[in-house]
């Protein structure tokens, strides 16, 4: 059989139309490229329950597939969000809410008040600063389709401000089916009424993540404030793109096939320079604080003058530039409650204010009866910050008097091993540095680490009765002005027993191509707002 | 033969059940807790522990070893332990992306480097034979993530022809899956045309020499048919050597180019795995891992009785 030019020519041609046909059959399910928003987060989303993992991505993943009772607005002030009404009874001690019209989950059912108490009660088993409060909850009846009360022992200042927050663990309304998961197990299923669908179909676990616009979302009609306010999606889709290598990233926002890049490396943003069409921004304008844990259980930081030492040891500016390199990028930071936050203030900050002095760090640490053995100080040798931090201040360590010992390992093995009780010389450690956003900084309830409760508290393990008391002083006030002057007791008596040690505060631009609306705010990455303009 | 299929088929199980053992002991004795890493960093050392509960990862090692082992003998990977996915579907899922790069960038690397190979042998000492084992030399030398960028900052960035990253299914379209395959393959490839090109020279070097090519020249066979015909398939035997442990540490070490160029392929998927800690993912990459160098050595060690008739099993 012999084949002419001709029959060649067509076979190829039908080839090529076989082989093109499941993309043209997909282009009608799948937005325009001018429809959807590509963006690089900050990290892979590992676990798509919010309450399971206080991953911040996982929140980011929440934010878009379900929506909150409260957000929080520019002011730090919480808004109602899915709740239309709500009122305080006279005695303070119960709280009532009432759902707006017409919220539906994504499956079409309606949003009922049995779903936010199922929703409320599993944050509750997990969340600390909803711990802190359940504490003072009697009960949570649901009195109607669209009714519910928090009802209170006894008065507490921070319900709504819990309900509202952004951060880790965040309350997200699921219907009640999946609300009454057990708290240590995964929800299976995720349906939401937020603003996005999940579209699990699309996903590719490790590299790529859908949310597709969800129809049956009822958005506010005040304009976008921080998680509050109306969010209105404005394209078809969101993927979140997990591009492991900066460099690639980079390339890829260059050449348009990205439009976000949620933390670009700061030595690669020279490359982004010229390009009209991509702007850096910082859209977290609180960013983000790097703290050094000492572990109180053992020598020599079981003694308050060596956790002293440590705060005229270190240099924050110093190890800052040693990662972000322009001063645009970083500032130190001397207040308990991170700077920028409504709690920042400048109690007792003469250690900082005086910056290094490795004389008075000796004398401190001389007074301190310290021995010189060895101290173990965890090295994260894979994430830049904590490396060069770990890195910068052992050597400081080294010239006030510690005899330090580095133990490089991953991020896994620091996270591992900082759960070690025991000594530093049988595979426990003295110092472990990591980093949370300053937001998180400002509440000395919402975040874990503030907690001075010795071994029932985070890692580290500090422990100091009046910083117990003042918490929860701080939690029971009533206004903002309260508040504030209570975290100035707060640092006072912080900065004297010394829980921890801050190396910096940092604010990241993002990459942002072609797009507007953006809203910036700490501890998220909201897309409602957000439309492309190319 | 069928009684060597037999007796490899058979070796091959013990091998897996070293390697699983190995591996096993391995990552557990290795600091890591996948539950510190799942629960995130404002966890509280209960919530950490509720999960390693959950996990099972507070059992005992042997009974942790038992549980996995029972699973795979009766064929199951495991499911794993931050998505829920059973580590089968995921290795599937990203099986076609590597196996997609590794195809390609050995059709490319042996279409070229055995020309260039056979044509260096025939012209040994020309300038053409220089330049082919010049660039041999650079293809070694060059890292695969430096030839990566220097593809994307050409042809992407600049002539914008081709994607920077990312893979598109051979069911989205010959061409787009094509496309995002170009680059990659190429950066990879490299290094393996100048293997390949190196090997096929020295091994035709050496069948040239011998007695019975003189005797073909001495009567008058054509030069295309005595190298291609005659010299090549005497020659084959260590370039399909060569091919086959290419192909296999393709499919298992493609991380870097999968890394640069964002493909979703086994590469990541391990090391993904391994810096969360994710066991069973990581246990069941590297059983079927080295399922594939056997299998691969194995098909190779077949080619040979094709390839050289006084080569039996």
């Amino acid at each position: 059989m012999t084949t002419s030019r001709r029959r060649f020519t067509q076979g190829a041609i039908a080839a090529g139309a076989i082989a093109g046909a499941p993309a043209i059959g997909r282009a009608q399910t799948t937005p325009p490229v001018s429809r959807t928003i590509r963006g690089v987060m900050h990290g892979d989303l590992r676990v798509f329950d919010p309450v399971w993992t206080t991953a911040n991505i996982t929140s980011y993943h929440a934010h878009m597939v379900y929506d909150t009772l409260f957000g929080v607005d520019s002011k730090y002030q919480p808004q109602p969000q899915m709740v239309g009404k709500h009122g305080l009874s006279d005695d303070r001690k119960t709280y009532t809410f009432e759902l707006r019209d017409g919220l539906k989950f994504s499956d079409g059912t309606a949003v009922t008040a049995r779903d936010c108490v199922a929703s409320i009660r599993r944050w509750a088993a997990r969340d600390g600063a909803a711990q802190h409060m359940f504490a003072r909850v009697a009960d949570t009846p649901v009195k109607d389709d669209k009714t519910f009360q928090i009802v209170l022992k006894e008065p507490y200042g921070l319900v709504l401000d819990n309900m509202a927050k952004t951060g880790t663990n965040v309350l997200f309304v699921m219907r009640e089916k999946e609300a009454q998961t057990d708290p240590n197990q995964q929800v299976q299923t995720i349906i939401g009424s937020g603003p996005f669908i999940f579209n699990q179909g699309a996903m590719v676990q490790g590299q790529r993540y859908v949310y597709d616009k969800n129809p049956n979302y009822n958005p506010r009609s005040e304009p976008a404030s921080y998680s509050a306010g109306g969010k209105v999606v404005k394209v078809d889709r969101v993927v979140y793109e997990n591009i492991a290598d900066e460099a690639t990233a980079i390339a890829a926002i260059k050449a348009g096939e990205i439009d976000f890049i949620e933390y670009p490396n700061v030595d690669l943003l020279d490359q982004l320079e010229g390009d009209s069409a991509i702007t850096q921004e910082v859209l977290n304008k609180q960013g983000n604080m790097g703290w050094a844990r000492l572990n109180f259980l053992y020598p020599p930081f079981n003694n308050v003058k060596a956790r002293q030492a440590m705060l005229y040891t270190v240099h924050p500016s110093d190890v800052m530039k040693a990662t972000f390199g322009n001063p645009k990028f970083f500032r130190g930071c001397g207040s308990l409650f991170g700077c920028g936050t409504p709690m920042e203030n400048d109690a007792n900050t003469e250690w900082f204010k005086g910056g290094q002095n490795f004389a008075k760090a000796r004398q401190l640490l001389k007074e301190s009866g310290y021995d010189g053995r060895p101290v173990v100080v965890l090295q994260a040798t894979n994430v830049a910050y904590m490396n060069n931090a770990a890195t910068l201040i052992a050597q400081w360590m080294k010239e006030a008097g510690f005899n330090v010992s580095l133990q490089a390992s991953d991020w896994g093995g620091v996270v591992t091993r900082r759960a070690v009780k025991t000594p530093p010389d049988q595979g426990g450690w003295n110092v472990f540095f990591t980093s949370a956003s300053v937001n998180a900084f400002g509440n000395p309830i919402g975040l874990v680490g503030h907690a001075a409760t010795g071994e029932k508290g985070w890692f580290g393990w500090p422990s100091d009765e009046k910083h117990e008391v003042l918490r929860d002083k701080w939690a029971a006030a009533a206004t903002d002005d309260e508040r504030k002057a209570i975290a100035r007791e707060m640092q006072e008596n912080a900065w004297n027993f010394v829980p921890h040690i801050y190396y910096g505060q940092w604010f990241q631009p993002s990459a942002l191509r072609n797009l507007k609306g953006m809203i910036g705010m700490p501890e998220l990455v909201p897309f409602w707002n957000v439309e492309k303009t190319a | 033969m069928i009684a060597y299929i037999v007796r490899r088929l058979l070796s091959t199980a013990i091998v897996l059940a070293i390697v699983g053992l190995f591996v096993f002991m391995l990552l557990h004795l290795a600091p890591g807790d996948p539950a510190a890493i799942i629960a995130g960093d404002n966890a509280t050392e209960a919530q950490i522990a509720q999960i390693r509960k959950l996990l099972g990862l507070e059992d005992a090692l042997a009974v942790q070893f038992g549980r996995w082992g029972w699973r795979i003998l009766q064929g199951d990977l495991g499911i794993s332990i931050f998505s829920n996915t059973p580590v089968a579907t995921l290795i599937l899922q990203r099986m076609e992306p590597t196996i997609s790069l590794a195809v390609m960038t050995m059709l490319v690397a042996v279409s070229l480097a055995i020309v260039a190979g056979v044509f260096s042998a025939a012209r040994a000492g020309s300038a053409f034979d220089r330049l082919v084992m010049g660039f041999a030399v650079l293809g070694f030398s060059a890292p695969v993530f430096v030839v990566g960028y220097v593809l994307v900052y050409i042809f992407s960035i600049n002539l914008r022809w081709l994607p920077v990253q990312g893979y598109k299914p051979i069911a989205d379209g010959l061409w787009e899956w094509l496309r995002h395959l170009i680059l990659p393959s190429i950066a990879l490839g490299l290094a393996y045309v100048a293997l390949i090109a190196r090997i096929t020279r020295a091994s035709m070097l050496d069948v040239l020499a011998e007695d019975y090519m003189r005797t073909a020249r001495a009567k008058g066979v054509s030069q295309p048919v005595m190298l291609m015909k005659h010299a090549l398939k005497n020659a084959a035997v260590p370039i399909v050597t060569i091919i086959g442990i290419g192909v296999a540490l393709l499919i298992s070490g493609v991380v870097i180019t999968e890394t640069v160029f964002n493909i979703p392929g086994i590469g990541r998927l391990t090391v993904d795995a391994i810096s969360k800690r994710d066991y069973p993912i990581i246990q069941g990459v590297i059983l079927v891992f080295a399922g594939v160098y056997v299998a691969i050595n194995l098909l190779v060690d077949l080619a040979y009785t094709l390839l050289d008739p006084r080569i039996r099993y």
